[in-house]
């Protein structure tokens, strides 16, 4: 099949303007303006087929954004090509814009005034819909974003998961081929969060919606998106499974120690000591095979163990492995 | 798109005013207070002269309750194009399959068509039945001021939507917003007709497109230009809105280009 977006050693660099301080510096950028060069994304190559779900990692300014713009269309790239659904977006920004839905975690596309069922009834003519289409649409949305109980109150009054909600129904209206989600779990609650999640994987499977999403957050992509795409400064780090990247990584585990009395030194064989703070011990686990109760019988009874709290690699973590193991990952990612 | 949008559009701005009734309250209660003020002054100005410069009372009375009625408040207008550009929404927009310009036009008809209905029309029907109100100098100046009236509020639309645009540059549209009314304010003639302002001062303020605003569509209902002059004037007002309009086209797109290219 056909990729549904390609991108081609895609870059933009931004021009921005260098301010200069002090009040002779301000004088002076009135004759001469001096500009630096801002690499937001550089190199990035990547294709995706119809029906995929891709998550779109990486930290903050690591260019996720600028990403999700040139593929709606609203930001033109400065090298490389891009095609989404066979057309450059930005020079088609009108047709594309009728076959993809985008929604941003921190904008609001609804009427702020009005009930829900008005901005989607705007929605309706804005690409135009047929009516039964737009009905049939809506009342699967309703019932599958559990809207029924606020689709008639004006959007100031509802809590932002709900608005959330709304604002995916509004993005999913018009039966788009593709949607672009933002970090569309920022700010919700752990019950929200797992709506809009289960929501948008049903989504992706019974209706083959195409989804790409950005966000900081991996159980995201765990629920959602089988498959990874990871950024940072710009470049594209990993394209892959997640469970390849765990693998690949051998993502660290950072394991606590908590004793009664600080029992001195305490190296291990099993777990590599990153920071003593005496009666706290930090290890990380570099081994995936290397299990809790393999570390607890090397620590063995006698010193007084108190408590103990393994935690899973967070994306920054993940991140900041992936970097030490740069060049070991080179020849598995490609 | 089909162009029945953007109607939607219009039609959803009117609704969302629906929203605050008390705001509609606030609004139509101080336009009333406003304009029995401005009768109470041009009633002392006259202070029992019948004719001042061509003008009798119940003229100037009608006057300004007509130059007021034109002289719709661009605030709501200014802000959200200032807002949208200041916060980036603007992205939002260029999301959708429509253009900005003409959803904006569409969104700001549907707010000036709720404050024409709710509030103008209901101080009109006051002062009509209280002070009374003098009717078109003629069916042909009647006729003429429909004309004038669209031409006044398109004008208006432009000037504001500029105002809020070169926010993209200067990044606020607050000082823009104060200047904009400074001018509107003398050179609308929303408040005092530019036949009572200095030859020299009326003679500029006559050619400049700020007038069109409130002071010909109000000299035409008056009957205070002669059909010739009415047709020359309108004439003059099309080709100043088409020049801001072009700016306003001209602007906007290098707006866009600096969204698409710079990110905003």
């Amino acid at each position: 099949m056909a990729a549904i977006i390609s991108a081609d050693g895609v870059g933009k660099t931004f021009r921005q303007l260098k301010r200069q301080s002090g009040l002779a510096g301000g004088l002076r950028s009135l004759f001469s303006r001096t500009y630096t060069e801002i690499r937001a994304v550089s190199g990035i190559t990547f294709a995706i087929e119809p029906g995929e779900a891709v998550g779109y990692l990486g930290p903050n300014g690591a260019g996720k954004s600028t990403m999700i713009k040139m593929m709606t269309g609203i930001l033109t790239p400065s090298a490389g090509a891009l095609s989404v659904l066979g057309r450059e977006p930005h020079a088609n920004r009108m047709r594309n814009a009728r076959e993809i839905g985008v929604v941003f975690g921190q904008r609001s596309q609804l009427w702020w005034d009005l009930p829900v069922r008005d901005s989607f009834a705007l929605n309706r003519h804005i690409y135009d819909i047929p009516a039964a289409r737009f009905a049939d649409n809506l009342a699967f949305l309703t019932e599958m974003l559990d809207m029924g109980a606020y689709l008639d109150r004006p959007v100031r009054q509802l809590s932002l998961g709900q608005r959330m909600r709304a604002e995916i129904a509004l993005a999913l209206l018009h039966d788009p081929k593709i949607i672009f989600l933002d970090e569309p779990t920022i700010g919700l609650d752990v019950v929200a969060k797992d709506a809009v999640r289960k929501f948008l994987a049903r989504v992706n499977r019974e209706r083959g919606t195409t989804i790409i999403l950005t966000t900081h957050d991996l159980v995201d992509i765990e629920e959602i998106c089988p498959r990874l795409i990871m950024v940072d400064d710009g470049k594209l780090l990993f394209d892959g499974e997640l469970t390849r990247l765990r693998a690949d990584l051998g993502s660290r585990r950072r394991l606590t120690l908590e004793f009664a009395t600080d029992p001195g030194p305490l190296p291990l064989a099993t777990a590599t000591l990153n920071r003593d703070e005496g009666a706290a011990k930090h290890y990380l686990l570099e081994d995936e095979a290397i299990s809790l109760i393999d570390v607890l019988n090397e620590v063995g009874r006698g010193h007084g163990l108190k408590d103990v709290k393994l935690e899973e690699p967070d994306i920054e973590e993940v991140i900041r492995t992936f970097y030490q193991n740069k060049s070991r990952l080179a020849g598995a990612s490609s | 798109m089909r162009a029945g949008a953007y109607p939607a559009f219009a039609l959803t701005a009117f609704q969302s005013r629906l929203a605050y009734r008390n705001q509609v309250w606030a609004s139509a209660f101080g336009e009333l207070v406003i304009s029995f003020a401005f009768i109470a002054i041009w009633t002392a100005a006259f202070a029992g002269q019948v004719v001042v410069d061509g003008a009798t009372l119940p003229e100037m009375i009608t006057y300004v309750m007509i130059a007021g009625l034109l002289y719709w408040n661009t605030d709501r207008l200014i802000n959200d194009v200032g807002e949208a550009v200041r916060t980036g929404d603007i992205t939002i927009f260029l999301l959708k399959p429509l253009s900005y310009p003409a959803s904006l036009l569409a969104t700001h008809f549907g707010h000036y068509v709720f404050d024409q209905l709710v509030v103008t029309l209901p101080v009109l029907l006051i002062v009509g039945f209280s002070v009374g109100l003098l009717p078109p100098a003629s069916l042909f100046h009647a006729l003429m001021a429909l004309p004038f009236w669209a031409l006044s509020w398109l004008m208006l639309f432009t000037l504001g939507t500029l105002c809020g645009l070169l926010a993209f540059w200067l990044l606020t549209a607050f000082a823009l917003e104060w200047f904009l009314k400074g001018i509107m304010a003398l050179a609308s003639g929303a408040i005092v007709p530019l036949w009572f302002m200095p030859g020299w001062l009326s003679g500029i303020l006559g050619y400049l497109p700020f007038a069109w605003v409130s002071y010909y569509p109000t000299a035409i209902y008056l009957g205070k230009l002669d059909p010739p002059a009415a047709f020359l004037y309108f004439g003059i007002g099309l080709a100043w809105l088409a020049a801001l309009g072009g700016f306003l086209a001209w602007l906007w797109s290098r707006a866009r280009h600096r969204l698409i290219v710079q990110g905003g």
